[in-house]
């Protein structure tokens, strides 16, 4: 059977896969980037709380993902808890080192002036700081989307959803006429998710990132 | 509210590397987001399935050897051996999860997975940094935003998929796991390895030319010496990153601890599961400490001050 003809036989199953893949990575990369920005927050003025924590996470990113899933599985059982968790954990990350590296490279004396005018701590974070941050911050939001595409396949093996069925079941039924089709479909299918989400990133950046500040 | 914490700047005007002025603001460089070349760490590598971060920061580590830096992580991963032996002695293991580690099976993925590893980064390493070299002449320069291209829907490409692919097309096989590792690592230590050589003072590329040094001549005496941090970093992002993929080797006949992995999986035998994944994590992290050891022994002296 050709790729083609297979796609268009399996359409729903594809679909629903996709689905699913996309929602995964899409929730999971929220949530992740509400805790990552506040650790980022909480922890950037203080020398030794930001180096642990941009240490931990690089600690935790040479941690290889079908490892980290094994140890969650004794935890969460197997389905989407696992898959959820290394997901979000995985997604920190990148949004936590850039974001206290952001943060700490703002200029002082912009805080300071800002401070002169009367803006508050608050104030201060929203609209001068977290704003001159962004656009690392982004760019870690765009790199542990990029990750997590590759680890939502992986979990797949310990009954996550998505398209990394489609390659598992490719993988277990090597050999058999619609082995190639399906693992192509699932390699290709998330490629191709990949690529609109980095579209949307860069979409998002020319949105959100400040004029005055855009290189 | 005490500023205390805020790292030493340097003086207006002067950034450091990764960093522009903007209107006197001081701004970080954005790794573009049109820019490839600057999505991938030169020192931390993605789990297994993953893509390395962007470095975005360069100096946040001293480069010293120091005793925390020496002690601390072998204390822990020994520490945490240890438990998980103790542990594994007092499990009650049934017939089927015996089977998986029988007949010395842990050894034998363990040397598989190191194996895998190493023979891979090698050749990640003699693909990778002549590449980048080359496309960081003049002549070939044109083609580098094409390879650039090529490698960055590479990225987007999930590992497994793209082993699963390897396997169907070679078979079964170490091969297959090998070339699947091999091809993932590339990239992204071709790309660190082409923006460190662009990113080389060009004053001082001019200078050695100017004092009638051949092409070859800066290459090998001004250009390679001051990019070795930067191949010291990609051996480290490949060694991580290979450690990583390995353990998905086992899904194409390849070995290595993902055996453990997937069969305490599917057996539903949590003692394997626990074993292979501690094994994994705890050789992970040792990798990176041999690799971040190395990195701080055997950089030139002269470049001490900074990447």
């Amino acid at each position: 059977m050709s790729f083609w003809r297979y796609v268009g036989n399996r359409h729903d199953q594809l679909l629903a896969d996709t689905y699913q893949h996309a929602s995964a990575v899409f929730q999971c990369m929220v949530v992740a980037t509400l805790i990552g920005v506040t650790i980022g927050v909480l922890t950037y003025r203080s020398e030794w709380a930001g180096d642990l924590a941009v240490t931990a996470t690089a600690t935790l990113l040479t941690i290889p993902s079908l490892a980290l899933i094994g140890l969650l599985i004794p935890l969460t059982g197997l389905g989407v808890a696992p898959t959820v968790t290394a997901l979000v954990l995985y997604g920190l990350l990148p949004i936590v080192r850039n974001a206290i590296v952001g943060l700490r490279g703002v200029d002082p004396s912009l805080v300071d002036a800002a401070k002169g005018i009367g803006m508050s701590r608050l104030a201060r974070l929203f609209r001068v700081e977290l704003p001159l941050a962004w656009p690392p911050i982004l760019t870690g939001i765009r790199v542990a989307t990029q990750m997590l595409m590759g680890i939502a396949a992986i979990a797949a093996y310990a009954s996550g959803p998505g398209l990394g069925n489609e390659i598992f079941r490719g993988i277990s039924s090597l050999g058999s006429a619609n082995a190639l089709n399906q693992v192509l479909a699932g390699t290709l299918g998330i490629v191709v998710l990949a690529l609109l989400f980095d579209a949307a990133y860069v979409l998002i950046g020319r949105l959100t990132i400040p004029r005055g500040i855009r290189a | 509210m005490t500023w205390r914490g805020q790292p030493r700047r340097p003086p207006r005007g002067e950034r450091p590397a990764g960093e522009h002025e903007v209107r006197g603001v001081a701004f970080r460089d954005l790794g573009g987001l049109d820019d490839p070349a600057l999505d991938h760490g030169d020192r931390t590598g993605g789990p297994g399935g993953g893509r390395p971060p962007d470095d975005t920061d360069a100096a946040d580590h001293s480069r010293r050897l120091t005793w925390p830096k020496l002690t601390v992580l072998p204390v822990i991963v020994f520490a945490v051996l240890f438990a998980t032996w103790l542990w594994f002695q007092g499990a009650d293991l049934d017939s089927i999860a015996r089977n998986s580690i029988a007949g010395g099976n842990v050894w034998l993925r363990l040397r598989q997975h190191i194996v895998l590893t190493v023979v891979s980064t090698f050749f990640v390493l003699i693909i990778a940094i002549p590449l980048g070299i080359l496309l960081t002449r003049r002549r070939v320069r044109r083609a580098a935003p094409v390879v650039m291209a090529v490698a960055n829907i590479g990225q987007a490409t999930p590992a497994i998929g793209l082993l699963a692919l390897l396997v169907i097309w070679m078979g079964i096989g170490m091969r297959a796991a090998l070339v699947g590792i091999v091809i993932y690592a590339v990239l992204p230590v071709l790309a660190n390895t082409m923006a460190g050589l662009r990113a080389i003072d060009p004053t001082l590329v001019e200078a050695a030319r100017g004092i009638g040094m051949s092409a070859l001549g800066v290459l090998g005496r001004v250009e390679l010496p001051l990019a070795v941090p930067l191949i010291l970093a990609g051996v480290r992002t490949a060694l991580v990153l290979n450690v990583g993929t390995a353990t998905l080797a086992y899904f194409g006949g390849g070995g290595g601890l993902g055996d453990l992995i997937a069969s305490g999986i599917t057996n539903q035998r949590m003692s394997v599961l626990v074993l292979g994944s501690v094994l994994t994590v705890a050789l992970a992290l040792v990798v990176d400490w041999l690799a971040s050891l190395a990195e701080i022994l055997l950089r030139p002296r002269g470049l001490e001050g900074g990447g």
